[in-house]
């Protein structure tokens, strides 16, 4: 039997991620994402492909989504209510919380600010939900007879899970985002030693290696003490989910530690109403907030109160979060607008920022006037820090766990091809497992494990109860990667455990295959002498 | 119930029932039961089917029992003939008891207990028998080795586990079984348990390092091998291993710099000419094996749970110590642990950190100062006194990071004022290990500091303190360089009482005063002229705390004598004081006191501000303490007269030191400090008994000074006068100095000589010029004052009761009135003439004579009634007396004063005047 995996999307690029696996005549659709540089048809992916004839439920056992970002649950609704999809999805419980808000609100934003046609409606995001399973971490879910899911944890966002698949013998992993190494507010993926035939693994930063996050934490905290301590205001633009809870974790991690009475202020709207989520959500957060929970919410801040527009001018130093991110709009580039003339404040920024947007510009140039629109300009006078962050894991962190996993194959999805390619050589040359990064629609084909069941002889079982090992001293021509010279002259001492050994296979025409043990072997050829 | 129980156990065909059981076991643990019951049901339990239950008792009875326990062992040994659970058990017993010594586990039974069929025994076997039982090495780990391929995981956990603890019983000289062991549990890496890869981390550490220890050409080889295989683990997922390969890092003798460095870093290091060092065989074996250690203590160090975050720390402890760049690049990242948001690890990064400093690898930078003085702010208490532990002892680079540091430890005083003994105790640790620091600062600090004792701003004591105790600390183990100026020592004897903590480490409250005591004379007079023995035995300074690096050059053995020289010179001052049993006062007076000698030569060479300065500060300090005897109240009224006397004498010495003599002091000021220098002596010898014949001569010689002065300078008029009195004072001190062993000193000598010239000359002084006066007063030197005690006070109390202005006596005009006088005497002898001297605001003075013969009690406090009468009522409708008592100065034989029945000599006022009111009868 073999495992078939068709790459429908997130195939050597980034975006609308979904992958549908057969393995041992199961079929799987992980992820259903949506291209957002896109606004044709190749914004979803290409579901004909499943099935010509559009009959997806006979085609498909189940969906699993890993988390709420819309290139991974972006095209769910669409597919289930428009496509006509309605068999199980799952996925996890905050994700299932989290991702029809996104939906919803990435279906308002296309509506309302591009005036395009809608794809699909608020009714079909809930009904598509309610076709949701929400799974629990480590909880293995019996889909059907031989189908079975676990989820793993896997960092990212809050809800994210890697999810593992076993069908009969053959087992595989799925990742999706995930990052092994820990933030404020999520811990690192973690999952247990399996023996897989397949992992398929996302592989946005496959060459970066990630220096220690600590460094570029205290710049941050540096930048903003200074600033806070000279009297000035801090104005952090961020996305609502994810981002805006890590700064907010370490600064109030700072002001309690350092005794800073300036205060923090959320903008009211999505962050305040994703802390909610969040407070909730303690479960899949990371292991200080876990321990520490019970006396305090590490989402409950103290420090934190709720911005009032009438604040923007009152005198005295604070830090704000405001959406969105990257000051395109909204509120954020409302306090731009107040708080750049002053070189007393401080804008921090994201490590990335979308061309076209203020963040963009900011970055980039050094121009000390922003142009908003034909009719307002800004002169910016305030200090820009910009820090990184990215809750992908780096390049040695997917070397890692494809080590720890030691799968039989690995296939790369969710990357730029020239770094998948070159990742792909590594996992090839140092692991020296067979690795594919096929593109958008390919399908790659893997042999699986199966196994033979056989009968066992009593004598046989009796005697792998018994402990039978023996020691010997050979030359050993493994050389698990030292590079000892004088390795062979001494001869190594090896222990063998013989129990296994002294079982001999039987397979006769017509008969189950039997294991015996090899005094046994004599006898049964004495017997088909006899008979024969 | 022992009789109905005992007919019950003779049946020992039916099992026990766990009722029986537990009346069994009540019985066995009570103390009180007869030794009858108890061997019959010994002999109950050894003759029923053993159980679980009845081996519990069975070890109950033999814990309890001790004269039982040798049957009751024999009765549990014989159940481990067979290898089955129960065997085990009560193998697991056996071991339990507090005499396993005696009991042998032969080789037969202990393999064959191991290969029994309860899986659980021989977890059990593996795990404990090696710790519990003398079983033979060399079939101990054949059998340990052999079970790392059991099928069960828990075997194979408890196989390893048992090959950890045998690895540290000894020593195994064959090689290849340490290394076939090694490989072993290398290959369990790999294992699909937990449990298993955990106990396989600490076999590869503890037979890894056996293993490089088996071979010193090999050593470097195998250390840098078992770095990385470990390192290779710090990726696990479960916690638990990773812990454990830190646990194992930790315990690392060897490591390539460069295996070190690439543990840092995430990025494989490049085959770089920076590797010109390395041999060809860890040059190849760094190829192969450098993605492994990549990154992997950043990775620990980064770590989501605080438990591997806190070893990895813990393992750079070790770590560090062995190569100084990687010691200097890790530091960067433990700086970074400062922002942990577990204590925990914050203070093992601190903790680690102070390691480093002992072993001088900490070489704090300026970019590592926020981080690492932030915490000095840190709100948990133990994480800021981990950073002033490491202040403490760090060599800081620079003057801008010693500066820093002064500031950040203000800061700390300032939000944390609880902290303040051991914020003080680091500022005199900095002093003490950056005197060339010190020096560079102590400009600035003094202005500071005299400012504030000027009064000039704010006081803020606890700064001054702190300032204070880094530049008083900075001489401490150095030769005296000069530059701390000695008044600043004077500036911290008044805040003795809160600065002594800080040097609790190295003397006690009397050393430090001792310490600052010869520390404020003047320059000249401090190079230390007591010679030590070669031989004096060291002290330890701060147990464990010294740094090793000779480039600290803190503390070595030359410190170690200077220290000890601080102490003998204080022995000196406590021999001289302790063996005289006066009190505490007495020798805080005396230590004082025996500082103004220092102080009069540096008056001489020229700072009298200096001088004047410290003396006010000792002046308060003194005058702030409060004392309940009387004795002491004497003493201190005593010391703060003889204070003033002496600063009155500084005032007025300036007047004679040749620079200053051009200033424009008016002769006016002189006059008038000098007058005032002449009643503060005539109090002093009159409103003080009991000097002795030292103290007596001591002050008589300030006397002289006084009048010689007075003669050099100013006195035009009374000449004569002035030479009378200092001729009469000269033959005083003449006389007493005949009575005893004492050499006069020079000026004493030298005004004898001028005195018997003048007198042999003419009769009076006025041939004698002014210049032979001053030609005396050069050679003098202010005598150190040794206070014996016996002073005390004259003092008197006088109050007039059912008088005040709304209240007045009456008064007829012309006649005579009494005014009614209750009085306390305090030291009063009978030869001291006291008289009531009453004085009209006109002038006009009445003398009453008080005759204290017919007072009949005697004591060191007499009250008595005295009625003075008034005879010169004036003629007004009322008046208000001042009334006071005087004493009559006898001490000088010149007999200027002549008063019609009034006293002879001088008098001096033994208490405050006090008015009396009188009102006419006669109003009209």
């Amino acid at each position: 039997m073999a495992i078939e995996t068709l790459v429908l999307g997130a195939g050597q690029e980034v975006g609308k991620s979904c992958v549908v696996v057969n393995i041992n005549g199961k079929r799987i659709m992980f992820d259903c994402g949506m291209h957002m540089g896109y606004n044709d048809h190749r914004q979803f992916p290409d579901f004909s492909l499943i099935s010509p004839s559009r009959n997806f439920n006979d085609a498909l056992s189940c969906i699993i989504i890993t988390h709420f970002h819309l290139d991974h649950v972006g095209a769910l609704a669409y597919f289930t209510e428009v496509c006509g999809y309605s068999g199980p999805v799952y996925m996890t419980y905050p994700t299932k919380a989290l991702a029809p808000l996104m939906l919803e609100d990435y279906r308002k934003v296309m509506v309302n600010r591009r005036g395009e046609e809608e794809q699909f409606t608020s009714d079909h995001i809930a009904e598509c939900m309610k076709k949701v399973i929400a799974v629990d971490l480590k909880q293995t879910v019996q889909v059907d007879e031989d189908l079975e899911i676990r989820a793993y944890y896997a960092g990212h966002v809050i809800g994210a899970a890697m999810f593992y698949v076993k069908v009969g013998d053959a087992e595989m992993v799925y990742t999706g985002d995930y990052n092994m190494t820990p933030d404020r507010h999520l811990g690192a993926a973690q999952i247990d030693r399996l023996r897989l035939d397949l992992l398929i693994t996302e592989s946005t930063y496959a060459t970066t290696i990630r220096d220690s996050k600590y460094a570029r934490e205290r710049e941050f905290l540096k930048a903003i003490h200074k600033c806070v301590s000279g009297g000035g205001k801090v104005l952090i633009p961020t996305f609502a989910l994810g981002r805006a809870q890590e700064l907010c974790i370490l600064l109030e991690d700072y002001w309690e530690r350092m005794n800073l009475k300036v205060p923090i202020y959320f903008s009211a709207g999505l962050t305040i109403q994703a802390n909610m989520y969040y407070k909730m959500l303690i479960g899949w957060t990371s292991q200080k907030i876990k321990d520490t929970y019970s006396t305090h919410n590490a989402f409950d801040f103290k420090n934190v109160h709720k911005f009032e527009r009438s604040m923007l001018d009152a005198p005295g130093p604070c830090v704000l979060f405001a959406t969105p991110g990257m000051i395109s709009g909204g509120f954020s580039l409302e306090v731009f607008k107040h708080w750049a003339p002053s070189e007393n404040n401080l804008v921090t920024l994201p490590g990335y920022c979308l061309a076209g947007t203020v963040g963009h510009k900011l970055i980039s140039g050094k121009s000390t006037n922003i142009d908003i629109d034909p009719d307002t300009q800004i002169d910016v006078r305030c200090q820009i820090h910009q820090l990184a962050f990215s809750p992908h894991t780096d390049s040695k962190g997917i070397m890692d766990l494809v080590k720890f996993l030691s799968p039989k194959h690995v296939i790369l999805v969710h990357g730029e091809k020239p770094k998948m390619d070159s990742l792909k050589e590594r996992i090839h040359s140092e692991l020296e497992i067979p690795c594919y990064n096929p593109a958008n629609n390919e399908t790659v084909n893997i042999p699986s494990t199966n196994y033979v069941n056989a009968e066992a002889s009593g004598t046989f079982i009796r005697n792998c109860l018994n402990p039978n090992f023996k020691f010997q001293k050979c030359n050993s021509v493994d050389t698990r990667d030292s590079t000892l010279i004088d390795r062979n002259l001494t001869p190594e001492l090896q222990v063998e455990d013989e129990r296994v050994a002294d079982g001999v296979l039987v397979m006769e025409s017509n008969k189950k295959a039997k294991i015996v043990h090899r005094d046994e072997v004599l006898l049964m050829l004495d017997e088909k002498k006899q008979e024969a | 119930m022992d009789d109905t129980l005992q007919p019950q156990w003779n049946h020992t065909e039916q099992p026990l029932t766990l009722h029986t059981l537990s009346s069994i076991r009540s019985l066995l643990i009570n103390p009180s039961t007869p030794k009858r019951i108890v061997s019959s049901i010994l002999k109950t339990l050894t003759q029923s089917n053993l159980t679980h239950h009845t081996l519990n008792l069975l070890s109950d009875l033999a814990t309890h029992h001790s004269s039982l326990s040798q049957l009751a062992l024999d009765s549990l040994l014989r159940a481990t003939d067979s290898p089955t659970r129960l065997a085990v058990d009560s193998l697991a017993s056996v071991s339990e008891l507090s005499f396993p010594q005696e009991f042998e586990l032969d080789d037969d039974r202990f393999v064959s207990m191991c290969f029994g069929p309860s899986i659980p025994g021989r977890v059990w076997m593996l795990r404990n028998a090696g710790y519990m039982f003398r079983i033979r090495p060399a079939l101990l780990f054949t059998v340990l080795l052999g079970f790392t391929k059991d099928p069960y995981p828990y075997v194979r956990a408890a196989s390893l586990e048992g090959l950890v603890g045998l690895s540290e019983r000894g020593e195994f000289h064959d090689v290849s079984m340490v290394k076939g062991c090694y490989l072993r549990a290398l290959e369990l890496f790999d294992d699909m348990e937990d449990c298993v890869r955990l106990s396989a981390v600490r076999v590869v550490a503890s037979w890894g390092l056996m293993l490089s220890a088996s071979s010193a050409d090999m050593k470097a080889y195998w250390c840098n091998e078992v770095f990385a295989k470990l390192c290779s683990m710090a990726r696990d997922m479960s916690v638990k291993v990773r812990v454990e390969a830190f646990n194992g890092l930790a315990k690392m003798e060897i490591v390539s710099k460069d295996f070190l460095l690439q543990s840092l870093s995430k990025r494989v290091l490049g085959n770089g000419k920076q590797r010109e060092t390395m041999d060809q065989i860890t040059s190849e074996q760094f190829t192969m094996l450098a993605t492994s250690v990549a990154g992997a203590l950043m990775h620990g160090l980064e770590d989501e749970f605080f438990e591997v975050r806190k070893s990895a720390c813990q393992s750079l402890h070790r770590l560090t110590i062995l190569n100084v760049e990687f010691a200097r690049e890790a530091l960067d990242l433990l700086m970074d642990m400062l922002n942990d948001d577990s204590v925990v690890v914050r203070l093992q990064a601190l903790e680690t950190m102070h390691h480093m400093a002992i072993n001088g690898c900490l070489k704090l930078q300026e970019k590592h100062l926020h981080m690492f003085l932030g915490a000095l702010l840190d709100n948990s208490r133990e994480v800021r006194c981990a950073v002033r532990k490491i202040l403490k002892i760090v060599k800081l680079g620079d003057l801008a990071m010693f500066k820093s540091s002064i500031d950040r430890l203000l800061e700390n005083l300032d939000s944390y004022l609880q902290d303040e003994a051991d914020v003080f105790s680091a500022f005199s640790h900095l002093g003490r290990n950056h005197k060339k620091f010190v020096g560079y600062i102590v400009k600035e600090t003094f202005e500071e500091v005299e400012a504030a004792f000027e009064g000039n701003v704010e006081f803020k004591s606890a700064r001054i303190a702190a300032l204070l105790i880094i530049c008083i600390s900075a001489p401490l183990f150095n030769e005296y360089l000069g530059i701390i100026p000695p008044v600043l020592f004077s500036y911290a004897v008044t805040l003795l009482g809160r600065i002594y903590h800080a040097f609790s480490d190295i003397m006690d409250k009397d050393t430090l005063l001792a310490y600052l005591c010869e520390k404020s004379r003047p320059p000249s007079d401090s190079v230390p002229d007591i010679n030590h023995g070669d031989g004096e035995q060291q002290l330890s300074l701060i147990e464990g705390d010294t740094p090793k690096c000779a480039s600290n050059g803190v503390v070595d053995s030359k410190i170690g004598s200077q220290i000890m020289k601080e102490q003998k010179e204080l022995t000196s001052y406590q021999v001289e004081h302790h063996q005289s049993e006066y009190s505490e006062v007495t020798v805080y007076i005396n230590y004082i006191l025996a500082k103004f000698p220092d102080m009069w030569q540096m008056i001489e060479t020229g700072f009298t501000n200096e001088v004047l300065r410290s003396l006010r500060c000792l002046k308060e300090e003194l005058a702030s303490l409060k004392f309940d005897s009387l004795e002491s109240r004497d003493a201190l009224a005593f010391t703060l007269l003889y204070f003033r006397i002496i600063k009155l004498l500084v005032e007025v010495w300036e007047h004679l030191l040749p620079a200053k003599g051009l200033r424009s002091h008016g002769l006016g000021e002189l006059e008038f400090k000098l007058g005032k220098l002449d009643r503060r002596i005539k109090e002093l010898m009159s409103k003080f008994v009991g000097f002795s014949g030292e103290e007596e001569l001591n002050i008589l010689e300030l006397i002289l000074v006084t009048y010689a002065l007075r003669l050099c300078k100013v006195e035009t008029i009374c000449v004569n006068l002035t030479f009378k009195r200092l001729a009469s004072i000269y033959s005083c001190l003449e006389s007493l100095l005949k009575e005893r062993p004492v050499l006069p000193s020079n000026f004493v000598v030298e005004l004898g000589k001028l005195l018997h010239e003048c007198q042999t000359a003419s009769i009076n002084g006025a041939s004698c010029s002014p210049l032979q006066f001053d030609k005396c007063l050069k050679l003098f030197s202010l005598k150190k004052f040794v206070f014996h005690g016996t002073i005390r006070q004259l003092k008197t109390e006088l109050s007039i009761s059912n008088n005040d202005s709304l209240h007045p006596f009456p008064f007829v005009s012309g006649l005579p009135v009494s005014v009614p006088c209750e009085i306390t005497l305090h030291n009063i002898i009978s030869k001291c003439k006291l008289w009531l001297k009453m004085s009209l605001d006109d002038g006009l003075v009445q003398y009453v004579f008080l005759d204290l013969d017919h007072l009949e009690d005697s004591g060191d406090v007499r009250s008595l009634v005295f009625v003075a009468p008034f005879y010169r009522t004036p003629k007004a409708h009322s008046f208000t007396l001042k009334v006071c008592i005087s004493l009559e100065c006898l001490f000088e034989n010149v007999c200027p004063v002549q008063r019609y029945g009034g006293p002879k000599y001088e008098l001096v006022p033994l208490c405050k005047e006090k008015q009396v009111y009188f009102s006419n009868v006669n109003k009209d």
